[in-house]
């Protein structure tokens, strides 16, 4: 693994890491003429480190170091497609640089951004988990020129995400097997692409966070309801996988207007400056 | 690492594309590499003329660099093909590897390095391999599942098989030589011609060094008496052919499929 740096056990009290997700991070502008030349400025800003005792001067090289191994720590777990927790950031990577943590990791996103496209993303407000969310555009031809799945922008999950926003964000398990044994698909049954369908939809899809998965109570038999995860709204949107959806139908989106205002409710939600405010009236 | 008088390239969506998708391999022939190129440039960038190769990824190097990982280009030791990593250049343990395997399947990787390392031939049979299940460290590991074990190192590219017996893939020789020369410097064998890590190839008998086959074959390209560079005492073995892109290409041997077995050359 990556040099593993002697943990110093829990991390205190955690300073506010500056967040700039909701941006879009230009990568132009953020772009350093030289690597050192950022590490410098962000440096020269950071009064932590001069002020902790335990830190003493860190070499350029050695910062530079440490946000490159924080880039790698972060490619590799991303790859797993698992949210990756803070505190194993902190364990496996920063250990003795704890006190300049936000500022590693600020750095570390924006090489991220600028040199492969990823933006890192905080998965939900407190949570404390980020993942890695891809800036270009998944392309079809891609799929001739990777060397493993990738993201699954078509298949199972697509058409499980599209039944879930169709049926009106939530869905009962039961009507998704109902739909899915119409495809040939079936929870008990070993599928030539798929494997194991049940555990695909009910496990993987939900440690990864594409899906939610729920008990509903008073439910005899037990039924469970599926909606979109966090990782779903930061992925993809609701007009994406209504396309998909009218495409799989070979329609047009705005045959279901119900669907397609909500759609274009989010687009222009997101479209606005992250401002605050109630949002008026489209 | 030289000053930083190399001026750092710039990135554009065609760059990060080409290195998204290079990162889902973990080891790509130069001719995929080429057409993974002219994919990306196609998706961003449809009109502009594809950069040589070699320039498009110093290019990209050049940003890396800040980043201590690289796109390595190397040589699969068997028949001279170019291959590229992308590799770590800082941390100098089995990195890439640890996050796909256990620890006492990376110890079992240690494990076949060190035979490899330590054989005339570069290869290590798998009977020789499976006999030190009972040293690895972490949980304890039977034969059978030690076996299955090293089938995923063939198919991940870090070993390669060939009748029984196991080397390193050439994936494995980008990524891991500077930790393999480190670790190991009294093993390690080294070409005569290129000065890089030796695993497989040829040898003088008469005063021992040893060479590349690709190595080999440049070296010897159209030399009816070849003698060693060293001693020149004659030189024994069959002289490989140098690798050819366009010939194979021409005839369509699909990229899977190998001239002959390993011969037997130490």
């Amino acid at each position: 693994m990556l040099q593993k740096p002697k943990s110093r056990g829990r991390a205190g009290s955690q300073p506010e890491r500056e967040q700039d997700g909701g941006r879009g991070g230009g990568g132009a502008e953020e772009a350093p003429s030289t690597s050192r030349g950022a590490a410098g400025a962000g440096w020269q800003g950071s009064r932590r480190a001069e002020a902790s005792p335990k830190a003493g001067p860190r070499s350029q090289k050695q910062l530079e170091l440490k946000v490159a191994e924080l880039v790698q720590f972060l490619l590799i777990k991303d790859q797993k497609k698992i949210p990756i927790k803070r505190a194993d950031i902190l364990k496996h990577v920063v250990g003795d640089y704890k006190d300049i943590f936000p500022d590693l990791l600020k750095l570390a996103a924006q090489r991220l951004e600028y040199v492969f496209g990823y933006r890192l993303g905080g998965l939900e407000p407190k949570s404390n988990t980020y993942i890695l969310i891809n800036t270009l555009e998944p392309v079809e031809e891609d799929a001739e020129v990777r060397g493993d799945q990738g993201t699954p922008t078509t298949g199972l999950l697509m058409i499980v995400l599209g039944l879930i926003f169709m049926k009106g964000n939530s869905i009962k398990e039961t009507e998704v097997w109902d739909f899915l044994r119409r495809l040939g698909v079936h929870p008990t049954k070993k599928h030539l692409i798929f494997g194991d369908p049940k555990k695909l939809i009910t496990e993987d899809f939900v440690r990864q966070r594409y899906l939610e998965y729920r008990r509903i109570p008073h439910t005899d038999p037990v039924d469970y309801e599926f909606q979109w995860g966090p990782r779903t709204n930061l992925e993809t949107s609701k007009m994406k996988v209504l396309k998909f959806v009218a495409k799989v139908h070979n329609q047009d989106p705005k045959d279901w207007p119900a669907q397609y205002c909500e759609a274009l409710a989010e687009e222009e939600a997101r479209a606005r400056p992250q401002t605050g405010g109630p949002a008026p009236s489209s | 690492m030289q000053g930083s008088t190399r001026r750092m390239g710039v990135m554009t969506d065609v760059h990060r594309r080409f290195l998204q998708l290079l990162m889902t391999h973990g080891v790509l022939e130069e001719w995929d590499v080429k057409r993974l190129q002219k994919h990306c440039y196609k998706v961003h960038d449809r009109n502009a003329t594809v950069e040589k190769l070699e320039d498009f990824i110093n290019n990209i190097n050049s940003v890396l660099e800040s980043l201590y990982i690289e796109i390595k280009k190397g040589v699969t030791e068997d028949d001279g093909r170019p291959i590229y990593a992308l590799v770590n250049l800082a941390t100098t343990s089995i990195s890439k590897m640890a996050s796909d395997f256990a620890e006492n399947e990376l110890d079992l990787f240690r494990k076949a390095l060190e035979l490899i390392i330590d054989s005339d031939t570069g290869f290590a049979s798998s009977t020789n391999i499976l006999n030190l299940v009972d040293q690895l460290k972490g949980k304890k590991m039977r034969k059978k599942e030690a076996e299955h074990v090293l089938q995923k190192f063939v198919q991940n590219k870090w070993l390669i098989e060939k009748e029984g017996e196991f080397t390193l893939h050439g994936r494995a020789i980008l990524e891991m030589e500077q930790y393999i020369r480190e670790t190991y410097p009294d093993a390690v064998k080294v070409c005569n011609i290129c000065h890089s890590l030796l695993i497989q190839g040829q040898s003088c008998d008469t005063c021992g060094i040893r060479m590349h086959l690709p190595c080999v074959a440049k070296y010897f390209q159209s030399n009816s008496d070849p003698h060693c560079p060293h001693c020149n005492d004659y030189w024994p073995h069959e002289i490989p052919e140098v690798f050819d892109p366009e010939k194979e290409r021409e005839a369509g041997i699909s990229k899977s499929s190998k001239k002959s077995s390993r011969s037997r050359q130490h």
